[in-house]
């Protein structure tokens, strides 16, 4: 499913010596895994996520998403890939603004193959539990709104994996929880969901969590692991 | 259709933000608007010009010659024309080119005084062959025009110009009556039908029409003429037809360089195209303000749709996330600053139809509703918006979602 071998990203600068944001990361996430990457600011989270995402490219290493080989796509191939396979959750919801919250959805229909179907889009926003705000502007919904129409908007093309980076670090601690509980059920529903996060507590939600330091995994455990590690301490 | 809905996002877009679009298609309206009006202005008075100049000359397929080298101003007329262009030259010209398709001989005269019992006019008096009308392809309003026969016969026969009809005449009936011509009694056999003005604004309906046998033996007493005009077959040949008529005449004058032709020689067909060519001024400083509108509003298009794209990079972090590429990107800008010069193309055409109108009212042209310059404001609109919206849509297309995403 997702498969990436030894994958490191340099950065040039300038005469120093480049920086490293990613050292031959090595992992696999089979389909339905609930996977969490934890580490602290200027970890490589962000680094491995835009990769993951399909916005950016490995310097080196080799990443299989969906048995295609997308390390060496091209641009136009990257932007298939991102519609087709991959649904964005932010922590800054990123909706359009002026927008409707059911026009919001349609937009990664717009770059897809198909056509642009408002019925599909209205089941989502359903599914998310804001069919009754489907015609709201997005400036009108409140953040944890917001976060759930982001979500909505991700599902749309039916991805392989869903990315979400601090998908509650804009939110109060009950909207957060309501975002997580959505993910978690989507999870349920057997999507594949990879969750970055620097909050233990929101990691905990994860059946699996990946810890990196300095743009090296340092523990890749299971939930249960995890957790008899917390235990222990 | 993917490029349709990407033309429906960039609609959306647009009226997203309507008062950023209404700028942006401000400085289009006014340079397309006054485009129109004065490419319509411009034709209408071109045309209004050719049809005085067929009022005057009838036809455009003839070549006209005049007695006396270099160009004499104004017409013609038996007092100011040296007596070189005699009724030989125009027979000969009639039977010896077979360019030509006919020939009509002019004698004429102006400020004649033509009584009709105790009223009187002053009109010009043209001697003319038999011919005249149909060279002309006109026709009479009333009654007939003079023959072969009453020219042969030196038949003392007129035919009256609306002008001179009306003021002799009022409501009467003038065929048959009897009017003198500088004393001499002529009978009316017809009148002629209205020919409008002519291009500087004279009145081409004060005139009587006479044999011109009659004009030079019993009128006026001269046996030379103040015009010959030749019809041509071929009204593609007519420079040709006029070097023709230029060699006979020089052969018939025994003219040999240096010395000067004592005649001259026009086409109408080449006068009037170089008095239309000729663009006032005004006309010329217009279409540089046009211009300049035009271009004002092409660069207010880039710099906002470059504002635009910076406050929108979010926006297009978003839209390159879920999948957008960089052409679809580009090809959503391009569409957004193309949109507005065409919508602003449409409104500086509605603006100018309405301007038009009211310029021709003014200027007393006839309203005229042209496809042409209308279209070809459409297209400078079209181009104007894909020439100054390319390059915010390029840069549109550069952002890097990753930045984009992360601000």
């Amino acid at each position: 499913m997702i498969q990436v071998e030894k994958i490191s990203k340099r950065y040039a600068r300038g005469e120093n010596a480049p920086l490293e944001a990613l050292r031959e990361a090595t992992f696999r996430i089979v389909p339905g895994e609930f996977v969490c990457v934890r580490g602290a600011s200027g970890s490589g989270k962000s680094t491995l996520l835009n990769i993951l995402g399909c916005l950016d490219r490995p310097s080196s290493g080799a990443y299989w998403l969906d048995g295609e080989d997308v390390g060496r796509y091209s641009d136009k191939q990257l932007s298939r890939i991102r519609n087709a396979k991959i649904g964005f959750i932010f922590q800054s919801f990123n909706l359009l603004p002026r927008t409707t919250a059911v026009e919001n959805l349609e937009i990664p229909m717009v770059y897809g193959d198909g056509q642009v179907v408002r019925e599909r889009a209205l089941n989502i926003l359903e599914r998310v539990g804001l069919g009754a705000r489907a015609n709201h502007f997005t400036a009108e919904l409140s953040g944890g709104e917001q976060q759930r129409v982001a979500i909505a908007r991700a599902l749309i093309n039916r991805p392989a994996l869903i990315l979400a980076d601090e998908p509650t670090g804009n939110l109060d601690a009950k909207a957060a929880t309501e975002v997580m509980i959505l993910l978690q059920s989507l999870h349920s529903e057997g999507r594949t969901i990879l969750l970055v996060t620097h909050d233990p507590s929101i990691a905990a939600y994860a059946s699996r969590e990946i810890l990196l330091r300095d743009g090296a995994i340092a523990s890749d455990r299971t939930r249960d692991a995890v957790a008899a590690n917390r235990g222990a301490l | 259709m993917k490029a349709g809905r990407i033309a429906s996002q960039a609609l959306r877009s647009t009226t997203r933000y309507r008062l950023r679009a209404l700028f942006m298609m401000l400085g289009i309206v006014v340079g397309i608007s006054s485009l129109a009006i004065l490419s319509s202005v411009g034709e209408a008075a071109k045309r209004e010009t050719m049809q005085r100049f067929k009022n005057m000359i009838g036809t455009f397929d003839t070549v006209i010659v005049r007695p006396g080298g270099g160009r004499s101003r104004g017409m013609p007329t038996l007092v100011n024309v040296p007596p070189t262009l005699r009724f030989e030259d125009a027979n000969a010209i009639a039977t010896e080119l077979p360019e030509i398709k006919r020939v009509a001989e002019v004698q004429n005269a102006f400020d004649i005084d033509v009584q009709y019992r105790d009223r009187s006019t002053s009109p010009a008096v043209f001697g003319v062959s038999s011919n005249w009308l149909a060279l002309r392809s006109e026709d009479v309003a009333d009654g007939s025009f003079f023959s072969d026969e009453h020219n042969a016969s030196l038949a003392r026969v007129a035919v009256l110009g609306t002008d001179v009809r009306n003021s002799l005449f009022r409501d009467d009936d003038p065929l048959g009556k009897t009017i003198r011509i500088a004393n001499v009694p002529f009978q009316v056999i017809g009148t002629l039908k209205s020919r409008g003005v002519g291009p500087a604004g004279s009145a081409l309906d004060n005139i009587v029409l006479i044999p011109v046998a009659t004009a030079s033996r019993r009128l006026f007493n001269r046996d030379f003429l103040t015009m010959v005009i030749a019809q041509v077959r071929d009204p593609a040949g007519s420079t040709e037809a006029t070097d023709k008529v230029a060699a006979l005449l020089r052969d018939r004058h025994h003219i040999r360089p240096p010395v000067l032709d004592d005649f001259t020689i026009t086409n109408p067909a080449i006068t009037m195209a170089q008095v239309t060519r000729a663009r006032s001024t005004l006309t010329r400083i217009l279409t540089g303000v046009s211009f300049m509108a035009l271009l004002i509003g092409g660069i207010v298009i880039m710099a906002l749709m470059s504002i635009t794209v910076s406050e929108r990079r979010k926006e297009i972090g978003v839209r390159r996330s879920v999948g957008a590429g960089r052409i679809d990107i580009l090809q959503q800008f391009l569409l957004e600053a193309v949109g507005v010069a065409l919508a602003g193309g449409v409104v500086g055409v509605l603006v100018g139809v309405a301007g038009t109108q009211l310029v021709a009212r003014m200027q007393k042209l006839p309203p005229l509703l042209l496809w042409r310059p209308i279209a070809t404001a459409i297209l400078v609109a079209l181009t104007t918006g894909v020439v100054f919206g390319i390059y915010p849509a390029w840069k549109a297309s550069r952002v890097d979602p990753i930045q984009a995403l992360r601000s």
